[in-house]
């Protein structure tokens, strides 16, 4: 230092303000020759002193510089002026302006823009990660699919974070699924038998619990599976745990090439951001992939079963649920046979409030209450006291209404108990053409501490049928206005047409008119249940001891 | 946000004693929760209340889980003894209140140990469970 003092204040002349000015100040004349230089030049360019030849103490691109603006003219700069007045300077980065002196000699102003420059690049770094992780994002939660998921993943950290990058998901079998992913190649999934506890760190990041950090391993200690075909040797490998909702999502194993740096801390940083959206869009995925499966599972349970006729009674019955993407409606309908033949089959056809999973588990839960009720079927009130029992719950009202239609062939003719209990009474169609509503009544069941129930009684002569139906079909939105509802009048009108039509006629004559009313918009679900009395022929007893039989 | 124009607005009007809750909209799967919401803050910000009427005339649909906030309602207003009054029932509701059986029920006056009329018809049959208390 003492040594730079003494030169820099032989250099300094005593009118110049300069010679202590905070920044490099080097002159050189159109020679080339440095003709002054101060303090601050003297501590970055040691070498400097008047006299010396500039190409001996700047460094090249200054000495360039120089040469250019000293040819054409003394104020001409070069056009790119920005670029080529740039450079470094002892491992920092300078930004060196000319001023033209009257002599032809060029003063150049030294700025130490190294920080400047550092902090655009990190800003350049940082847009770009964000833009990556934005993409990765939009991505990863455009698909509730796990296995698009796990591609994804490790398609997007093989183009950004490593050579080489395997998305691992949990998996409760010995099969581990593994999607691999080279950089610039396509992912692929493999179902691998292997222990994750091989890899150090892999088995803490699948169980996602305790949580791990990212970590090294020692690429001489990963098993060979670990590593595509190939690939050479491996320069550094890191795991990082993707952490989903609550439960682990998988793990994203990065790997790099011998030749390929090995990661730096932001970069580990950077992998772990990706590894949170990763982990986030992996464990959505997940659940949904549970979700759909505990749905299909219900909706295999709650579908309605398939009518046919039992002991001479017609059954026919049509579901069609809404449109809605919660698949599970909360319309059902069943017929129990009776266990004696004989005796009468009993019909219940219902609408749970409210829909999706709740409606369904409600409606499963009806279901089997009134399965379990079936011996006391003869008496539809108690039978609705007790399921309004089972139902009845104090933190919500949710409730049920439902019909319930006891059928017993009797002679050529089909005796019917029906009972409603908050819903669209049933339609009698009789062979004259007429349709009337059953005049049965009864308060909804699953919300009121009491109930009340109206049963009546009806009989179907043959060719004759009695329609229940839930309210998906009279409030069927559309028609020419498009606004107006299906409504009671219209089915009544529809049913007339019905005569003498066997019951899946019915059935699927009620179901295209709605349909047809509905178009494309959006509805609830329908039910129909269609009884008919078959048309029959009378024919003689056949052994003497029974009261006769009629054909189908 | 764009307002849709069968969206649910509850406006609330208070007087003494008494509270009116005027229901502007459809009362159904999306919406219903709103004026339950609405009833319930009502019935514990004022503890002295007597009647609660809710203003119906504007109502617009009423679906399966728009009764079901009514049922709801009915369940809190009776627990703070309150009676709660359905005003200017569109016919439209009242169809659906008689379908369902629940007019009686959603309309009479808060329980002081009294039973509920039960429906007239000569083969009606009142069912009661077998443990009333057993619900709330």
């Amino acid at each position: 230092m003492a040594s730079t003092q003494a030169r820099t204040v032989a250099d300094t002349r005593p009118d110049s303000l300069w010679g202590r000015a905070p920044y490099p100040v080097l002159v050189a004349d159109l020679r080339g020759v440095v003709v002054r230089c101060n303090d601050a030049a003297g501590l970055i360019l040691p070498a400097a002193a008047p006299g010396a030849s500039l190409t001996d103490v700047a460094p090249a691109w200054l000495c360039a510089a120089h040469t250019r603006i000293g040819s054409p003219g003394p104020h001409a700069v070069p056009a790119d002026t920005e670029e080529a007045l740039r450079g470094t300077i002892a491992g920092r980065r300078f930004e060196a302006h000319p001023t033209a002196l009257g002599d032809g000699s060029v003063a150049w102003w030294l700025v130490d823009d190294t920080d400047h420059q550092l902090a655009r690049e990190a800003l350049l770094m940082e847009r770009e990660r964000t833009a990556f992780l934005a993409k990765a994002s939009n991505v990863l939660l455009s698909s509730l699919n796990l296995g698009r998921c796990m591609d994804v993943t490790a398609q997007l950290a093989a183009e950004s974070l490593a050579d080489v990058a395997l998305a691992i998901a949990p998996s409760r079998s010995s099969r581990l699924p593994v999607v691999t992913c080279l950089r610039g190649g396509t992912p692929v999934l493999a179902d691998m038998s292997v222990d994750p506890d091989d890899v150090p760190g892999l088995g803490e990041a699948l169980r996602g619990f305790p949580p791990v950090p990212s970590r090294w391993i020692d690429p001489a200690a990963a098993p060979a599976w670990l590593v595509p075909e190939g690939f050479g040797p491996v320069g550094s490998i890191v795991i990082t745990p993707l952490p989903g909702h609550g439960v682990p999502a998988g793990a994203l194993v990065l790997l790099r090439k011998a030749q390929t740096a090995s990661f730096s801390s932001e970069e580990e940083v950077f992998a772990r951001l990706f590894a949170a959206r990763a982990g986030a869009a992996m464990s959505a995925a997940r659940l949904y992939a549970e979700q759909t499966a505990i749905t299909d599972v219900l909706m295999r349970e709650l579908m309605p079963p398939a009518l046919h006729q039992i002991s001479g009674v017609d059954f026919a019955g049509g579901y069609r649920p809404s449109a809605d993407h919660e698949r599970i409606g909360g319309d059902f309908y069943d017929v129990h046979p009776a266990t004696v033949e004989g005796e009468a089959s009993l019909v219940s056809l219902g609408d749970v409030c409210g829909k999706g999973l709740e409606a369904a588990v409600l409606t499963g839960k009806i279901r089997n209450t009134l399965h379990a009720l079936l011996p006391l079927a003869d008496d539809h009130s108690r039978m609705l006291g007790l399921l309004n029992t089972a139902l009845l719950n104090s933190h919500h009202a949710r409730f049920v209404t439902l019909v319930l239609a006891s059928a017993r062939r009797r002679g050529n003719q089909v005796d019917l108990a029906l009972t409603s209990a908050g819903h669209p009474s049933p339609l009698i169609i009789r062979a004259d053409g007429t349709v009337h509503e059953a005049d049965t009544r009864g308060t909804l069941i699953g919300a009121l501490p009491a109930i009340t129930a109206v049963t009546i009684t009806e009989s179907l002569a043959p060719g004759e049928s009695c329609v229940l139906y839930t309210d998906g079909i009279t409030e069927a939105k559309g028609g020419p206005m498009g606004d107006d509802l299906f409504g009671d009048e219209r089915l009544k009108r529809a049913l007339a047409g019905c005569v003498g039509m066997p019951a899946e006629g019915i059935v699927e004559h009620v179901q295209m008119l709605a349909a047809q009313w509905l178009g494309n918009r959006r509805h609830d679900d329908m039910a129909v249940v269609v009884i008919s009395a078959p048309r029959t022929h009378h024919l003689s007893a056949v052994n003497g001891h029974t009261r006769g039989r009629f054909t189908a | 946000m764009t307002t849709h124009p069968h969206q649910l607005r509850v406006t609330t009007l208070e007087t003494q004693d008494s509270v009116r809750v005027e229901v502007h909209g459809d009362l159904d799967y999306d919406n219903a929760d709103l004026l339950v919401h609405e009833v319930t803050a009502q019935l514990t910000a004022r503890p002295g209340l007597t009647d609660l009427h809710l203003h119906c005339a504007e109502i617009g649909a009423v679906d399966s889980m728009g009764l079901c906030a009514l049922l709801m309602i009915s369940r809190h207003t009776a627990a703070a003894g309150v009676r709660l009054h359905l005003d200017e029932r569109s016919a439209k509701l009242d169809r659906l209140l008689d379908l369902t059986g629940t007019l009686d029920h959603l309309t009479a006056p808060p329980p002081t140990g009294t039973v509920r009329s039960s429906m007239t018809g000569e083969s009606t049959t009142a069912i009661r469970p077998t443990e009333p208390d057993g619900l709330t």
